[in-house]
């Protein structure tokens, strides 16, 4: 992969074409540059309505920073998606099924060590206030929370030995997007959009997707460029309304025609400019990032438009039910973006605003709280999944469900549960993996992961082999060193990558 | 041991000391093997392999620093098969059969000719002669002191502390700088201003042409935008066109210079070093109440052209010196503007140690371009820095405590103190009434919620005290923690009580209010620190006193956390390797690390001398080292100082990478130019900006941008060498306002709290800030420059986002300059954009009269500094035809932000390239 130059030249990074022609002194003429704006011209036709055909690939741009660059080797899937529970998921109540913890119900956890909980101090063990069933061929045992996932088990692959370094939501949830518990580092998302690019030039390469109802803990910085150009930053989708702040204009104020006339002086302007300026790309790449931005006011709106979709497809993801109908939004929208080549979809359950009922932090009440939240993405998930699937998209997809950390077999204030970063449940579906299987183990009481423990690093190794990225391979030079996302750890699980 | 010249650093620059010591050891026929005429040393190779798998540090467990350790291997097994290099570890690595192929990115891959070397060595048998040892240089080069046995080594547990030699010293930025004389070139014009001299001289050697001088017209917007950040008024630059004496551009950068704009502009460069913000970050953002006073002392002392070596003594130890004014403890809290957790930092002591890296680490990168922040978990891979020394840095900031300075006489801030204490002791009795009075109440109210809770917690309730199993206990204890005056987000709501308590506690609430109300303003403060003892750290809000965290008079340690004048002072220890996730007890055998410097920079012992003015006994250690830093004797300083005028001047940098001027950073495109800079900075008695204006009156700086010719191009396609002006994109900040003094909206109204620029109320609900994010209007009150906008981590101003600003959790060396179609969104579609190009036209009808051409004419000399051409009128005057031509027929518009034809001409003005770049 050809390593973006990184000390100080960043505005120098994108030789394109033109610079091409220029190194070869011929200079960029009127004629050209006429040329890319026809071409541009053409291609901003979906705002006018002509259809979605230009939505889609590279819609001529040969300057940006994401254009898509080739993978370290074969890649398995094209595109990530991040169902991210913020909060943290109970591990015991969902799919990480301990008998013992009916057996030790209201006992003490004892002989493993110091326990330590966020809040105050520890209660005895609580078995879990669900049911557990086994589901499809693998026979895996999922909880009454999630029966509509329960009929998609045959494609997850569940890790039941995720853990983390942070009791604290904040820590744990850079960890899990960043690799560091540390703040200011780059997402998983901006990584991959900068080690790969997009396959979709008229749309954002890492889209976020919040809770309607905010955003989580630390808000963007969970998606945050870091240290990487901010270009890689995530851009956030809302859910209702225009999916990308200042998309359009403010009613009434601008209309689409006088974008045109404007954007068509503009472009005059900008080339005089270009012309007295010769050989230097981002000027050029300045002026295509203006017929993007055209073009992406009619191609965000029709990528998220779901009204477009069939009614036994919005059923599928749970849009006939209140409660379930705005997650069920994000994974239909999720599911389009990733059609079109997006590189990465991070979707949020959960918002920090009344955090104890907004996020899966079920401190005073597992039922409470879980329930809710299970009922919001049960349904959603379990029709993405399966849409993605006989849309044939699911192989070039990698989906990917965790939370901050998992919570603890133990009680807090009698029915709740407090943090637990020493066992949390992840799966992991698409991208080729073979579904059906568990992989790891926490202890007993599923306090602790046992065997095979997955840390974010080793997630996040896997995920980059999984688009084609070797971990080790994918730097950026800041503060004095190559940076990785998986730091110098990061060991790929042998059975989701086999 | 000297450097053979002609060794310069490899393209992927990590060729560290030890490696080219060894490189040079190779000469013809030294080969142990002997065999081969140009065969190389195995143990030469087999050096390269040292910083990672050696004496000090072994990855995976690997040692190669003898056939022994080869042979024993490490996770993977042996590293050879003696006699058989295909089936032996080391070679299928080295090969890259097996992965990961060895040396690791970033060193380079062996030669072909090395592997061969040692793979005829493996197969012969791997024979090394008696007791040979492959050595890294860093014990070969210094040959008079052996590692081991060293006192002034550290070894402790696995880690044995690399040995600092002179050929560390070797490395350019770590020798003082030389200064040689300008240049004499062959062209008289470069001649005048030694800058000059040494930027043309590289032009020569390289062949490249320089550009002519830059008219006057796109010299005053270019200096206007480089020093203050707004644009010129057209008379300004009528003014200075004609102005015919021959200081005129002279005297036009003295007085921008003397701008009190200035230090708005430049003082923002400052602050992204310094990783500023107004708010804690991570979870909570919470705001850092009085951090603007830092940004206001930035700004001041800029625009007071405060003494470079001034400026970084007060940052760092502005309470240690000996006269401290109210700037300089403002100053310190350029140490305590890091990201806080501010959440049970006593239970987490970690906290304290990643606060401490983040202000050595933003010290060493912002002052000395050193990254010691590497050495935190072991010695510096690539720059001579070993772990001790960074934790002799972390000693030195070891002493911190947060500490509001009164910004008022101290007797002043005492009495404010009693009174306020007075008060707040009375409304805690009344709370405590209150309390007492509500305390049946709750009593009744917690039967109600326990009958909710499932059977087996009832009875656990039920059951007498003395016959609870273990289980039953901690049920009781956690449910008795339930609050029943609370809603499902723990916020407290009011009990319910009858009519008569009712009317005590309204009684109460009436003392209080009434209480509250003859509390004394707290007078100004400044957040910074001073020296105390953390480890008594007394219980706030923020620091509850909870479980888990260390009671240090548990291990018998007797302090205060602020020792008053007269007191014993002992700094807390710092211990080696310890990082507050460990036991403390365990962590605590570690050695005590004493403060000092870099021993790259200074070897031996560190002196350090407390102070003897201090108003309070403080130690002195980030005295010492503000003092040493600010010294001119520092080879680092003045040269990581004057590249980042340079970089803001020209958009890069003579180093590219200014926060790191270590190994893996760049080497100086013109080593001599900038050690001419370092040392007439110091001679000018480290005035910034003497150093400006000396930069800005070059042909250098002068030159125009639009330029091109081929051949240079061709040679130097990025303009390292400065061929040509660089045009450079405005920063977010500088764009918002360019756009507010081009419309004559900005409002000056300079420094105190931030400002909020308006943003949807949707972004702010849904952000996780427990700080305050004011929701404003599009109007005057915000209109002010954007160095005074409040810096929230976890929200930034989306405009301030796309186009580039820093995270302001770490030390920014330079701003990324992307583009993005998001940007063009913001400028093109944004509601305050789209009003200011309203504004901008009603400014042209009001200043030019109704004629449109008069209008296009005054627009191009607002918002470009120039007239437009003929081509250019002919075509804006086409385009407002067409406009109004087009208008006739359109539905009716927002009449707030509707644009005119002459509004729209000025919104594409506003988003063209010229008016967002300085030519």
């Amino acid at each position: 992969m050809t390593k973006p130059e990184c000390n100080g030249k960043s505005q120098r990074r994108f030789i394109s074409r033109r610079d091409l022609l220029h190194q070869a002194g011929e200079g960029i003429g009127g004629l050209a540059l006429a040329m890319l704006l026809g071409q541009d011209r053409l291609l901003a036709a979906p705002a006018e309505g002509a259809g979605k055909q230009a939505c889609v690939g590279s819609a001529g741009v040969t300057d940006s920073p994401f254009l898509p660059k080739p993978p370290h080797f074969r890649a398995r899937a094209k595109s990530v998606i991040s169902l991210f529970m913020c909060g943290g998921v109970s591990q015991v109540d969902t799919f990480d099924y301990k008998p013992m913890l009916e057996k030790f119900h209201g006992k003490l956890l004892e002989g493993k060590g110091e326990v330590t909980v966020r809040q105050g101090y520890p209660g005895p063990l609580m078995k879990s206030p669900y049911q557990f069933k086994q589901y499809g061929k693998s026979g895996k045992w999922v909880s009454d929370l999630f029966p509509n996932v329960g009929g998609v088990v045959d494609e997850l692959a569940f890790i039941h030995s995720a853990q983390g370094r942070s009791v604290d939501h904040t820590l744990s949830s850079y960890e899990w997007n960043t690799g560091s518990i540390i703040a200011g580092f780059p997402s998983v998302g901006s990584w991959v959009t900068y080690g790969l690019g997009s396959e979709n030039q008229s749309l954002p390469a890492f889209v976020v997707i919040p809770d309607p109802r905010g955003g989580p803990f630390t808000g963007a910085s969970q998606w945050s460029s870091g240290f990487l150009p901010a270009a890689y930053q995530g851009t956030i989708f809302r859910a209702a309304g225009d999916p990308i702040l200042d998309l359009h204009p403010p009613d009434g104020s601008l209309s689409l025609e006088q974008q045109r006339a404007e954007l068509d002086h503009l472009a005059r302007m900008n080339q005089n400019y270009v012309e007295a300026h010769p050989g230097i790309s981002e000027l050029t790449a300045r002026i295509s990032s203006y017929e993007l931005a055209y073009r992406m006011q009619g191609c965000a709106p029709e990528a998220v438009d779901i009204d477009s979709e069939s009614d036994e497809t919005k059923r599928m993801y749970g849009l006939d039910n209140k409660i379930s109908e705005p997650f069920g939004r994000q994974c239909i929208m999720a599911r389009r973006l990733v059609e079109r080549g997006v590189r990465v979809v991070q979707l949020w359950n959960g918002a920090v605003v009344n955090q104890n009922v907004d996020t899966w932090d079920a401190h005073n009440n597992i039922v409470d709280n879980h329930g809710r939240h299970a009922m919001e993405v049960d349904k959603p998930i379990a029709g993405l999944i399966t849409d993605l699937k006989r849309r044939g998209l699911l192989d070039e997809t990698l989906v990917a469900w965790h939370s901050e950390f998992g919570r603890m077999p133990l009680s807090q204030k009698g029915v709740g549960r407090d943090h637990n970063p020493g066992a949390m449940t992840v799966w992991m579906a698409g991208a080729g993996i073979k579904g059906g299987q568990t992989i790891g183990a926490s202890d007993e009481f599923g306090w602790k992961a046992e065997q095979q423990i997955v840390t974010a690093h080793d997630l996040h190794a896997t995920m980059l082999h999984l688009i084609g990225v070797d971990h080790k391979r994918l730097t950026y030079h800041y503060s004095g060193r190559n940076m990785r996302l998986t730091d110098v750890a990061g060991e790929l699980i042998p059975q989701i990558v086999g | 041991m000297r450097l053979p010249s002609r060794i310069t650093r490899s393209w992927i620059g990590v060729l560290s000391a030890w490696a080219v010591a060894a490189l040079s050891l190779l000469t013809p026929g030294s080969s142990v093997l002997g065999q081969r005429p140009q065969a190389q040393n195995v143990t030469a190779i087999l050096a390269k392999c040292q910083q990672c798998h050696g004496e000090t540090v072994q990855m995976a467990n690997l040692s190669m620093a003898s056939r022994e350790s080869l042979l024993k291997g490490g996770n993977h097994g042996a590293a050879i098969v003696p006699g058989n290099a295909a089936e032996s570890l080391l070679y299928q690595r080295i090969t890259g059969q097996v992965k990961p192929a060895m040396p690791m990115a970033p060193f380079p891959a062996l030669s072909a000719e090395e592997i061969a070397v040692v793979k005829e060595w493996i197969d012969a048998g791997a024979a090394m002669s008696g007791g040979q040892q492959v050595s890294s240089t860093a014990n070969q080069a210094g040959s008079t002191e052996k590692s081991a046995g060293d006192d002034s080594l550290l070894v402790f547990g696995s880690y044995r502390e690399r040995k600092i030699t002179d050929v560390d010293r070797q490395w350019w930025a770590f020798k003082k700088p030389v200064r040689a004389a300008a240049p004499r070139v062959a062209d008289e014009r470069w001649n005048k201003n030694p800058v000059d001299g040494f930027v043309r001289a590289k032009q020569e050697e390289k062949g490249l042409s320089a550009a002519p001088a830059a008219d006057r017209r796109t010299l005053i917007r270019r200096a206007y935008l480089d020093l203050v950040g707004l644009l010129p008024t057209p008379a300004e630059v009528d003014a200075f066109v004609k102005d015919s004496s021959p200081r005129a551009y002279e005297n036009l950068v003295d007085k921008l210079l003397a701008s009190p704009h200035y230090g708005e502009r430049w003082g923002r460069m400052w602050l992204d070093v310094a990783r500023y913000s107004d708010g804690t970050g991570y979870e909570y953002d919470y705001d850092l109440e009085e951090a603007w006073r830092y940004r206001d002392y930035v700004i001041k002392a800029f625009n007071q052209d405060k003494p470079y070596n001034q400026f970084i003594v007060e940052q760092l130890a502005g309470d240690e010196i000996d006269k401290p004014t109210f700037d300089s403890v403002t100053a310190t809290g350029f140490v305590r503007l890091g990201a806080r957790v501010f959440d049970r930092d006593l239970e987490n002591p970690n906290y304290r140690f990643d606060y401490m890296d983040d202000m050595a680490r933003t010290t060493l990168q912002g002052f000395q371009a050193l990254t010691v922040n590497c050495a935190r978990c072991h010695d510096h891979k690539f720059d001579p820095i070993t772990r001790k020394d960074y934790y002799k840095t972390l000693a030195i900031f070891n002493t911190f405590v947060e500490h509001d300075h009164p910004l008022v006489p101290a007797d002043e801030f005492t009495r404010y103190e009693k009174t306020a204490n007075d008060i707040n002791a009375k409304i805690k009795a009344i709370n405590q009434k209150t309390t007492a009075l509500e305390a049946p109440y709750k009593k009744e109210l917690f039967k109600v919620t326990l009958a909710k809770f499932p059977l087996d917690i009832q009875e656990a309730f039920n059951t007498p005290e003395e016959k609870r199993t273990p289980g039953q206990k901690l049920l009781v204890a956690q449910v008795s923690t339930v609050r029943v005056s609370e809603d499902d987000n723990e916020r407290p709501t009011k009990i319910k009580v009858n009519d008569a308590d009712e009317r005590t506690r309204k009684d109460f609430e009436g003392q209080i209010d009434a209480l509250k109300k003859q509390l004394p303003k707290r007078p100004p403060v400044a957040m910074g620190i001073r020296d105390g003892d953390f480890r008594f750290t007394p219980h706030t809000p923020f620091q509850p006193g909870t479980t888990g965290g260390i009671t240090y008079e548990n291990f018998g340690f007797k302090g205060k956390y602020l020792p008053s004048p007269g007191d014993q002072y002992e700094p807390p220890p710092m211990y080696f390797a310890s990082t507050g996730l460990g036991d403390f007890a365990d962590e605590m055998q570690a050695p005590v690390i004493e403060p000092g410097f870099l021993t790259v920079l200074a070897p031996g012992k560190t002196a350090i001398n407390r102070p003897v003015n201090a108003p309070y006994p403080t130690s002195g250690r980030r005295r010492a080292l503000a003092e040493f830093i600010a010294s001119p004797d520092n080879p680092l300083t003045a040269r990581v100082m004057v590249n980042r005028i340079w970089y803001q001047h020209f958009g890069q940098g003579i180093v590219t990478t200014p926060n790191n001027f270590g190994k893996m950073g760049t080497q100086p495109s013109n080593p001599e130019l900038l050690d001419w800079l370092a040392t007439e900075f110091v001679q000018q008695g480290w005035s910034i900006k003497q150093m400006q204006r000396l930069i800005m009156n070059s042909e250098t700086y002068k030159m125009a941008s639009a330029y091109y010719q081929a051949d240079s191009l061709a040679k130097d396609p990025t303009d390292q060498f400065l061929w040509r002006f660089p045009v450079k994109r405005l920063e977010a900040e500088i764009i918002r306002d360019a756009v507010l003094s081009a419309s004559g909206d900005l409002n000056l109204e300079a420094g105190g709290p931030g400002f909020f620029p308006p943003v949807p109320k949707s972004i702010v609900t849904g952000a996780s800030i427990r700080g305050t994010w004011l929701l404003t209007k599009d109007d005057p009150s915000t209109w002010r420059r954007s160095v005074y906008a409040n810096v929230k981590r976890n929200l930034k101003y989306p405009m301030f986002e796309v186009f580039d600003q820093p995270n302001a959790s770490l030390s920014c060396e330079r701003r990324d300059v992307t583009t993005v179609a998001t940007q063009a969104l913001t400028l093109f579609n944004n509601e305050t954009f789209l009003r200011q190009a309203q504004h901008l036209a009603a400014r042209l009808q009001r200043e030019a009269g109704s004629a449109a051409a008069e209008q296009v004419k005054l627009l191009y000399r607002i918002t470009f500094s120039r007239e437009a051409s003929a081509r250019e009128l002919q075509q804006a005057l086409e385009f407002l035809k067409n406009r109004a031509a087009a208008a006739t027929g359109s539905s009716a518009q927002n009449a707030e932000l509707g644009l005119s034809p002459m509004g729209e001409l000025a919104h594409v003005v506003l988003n063209s390239n010229e008016f967002v770049y300085i030519n």
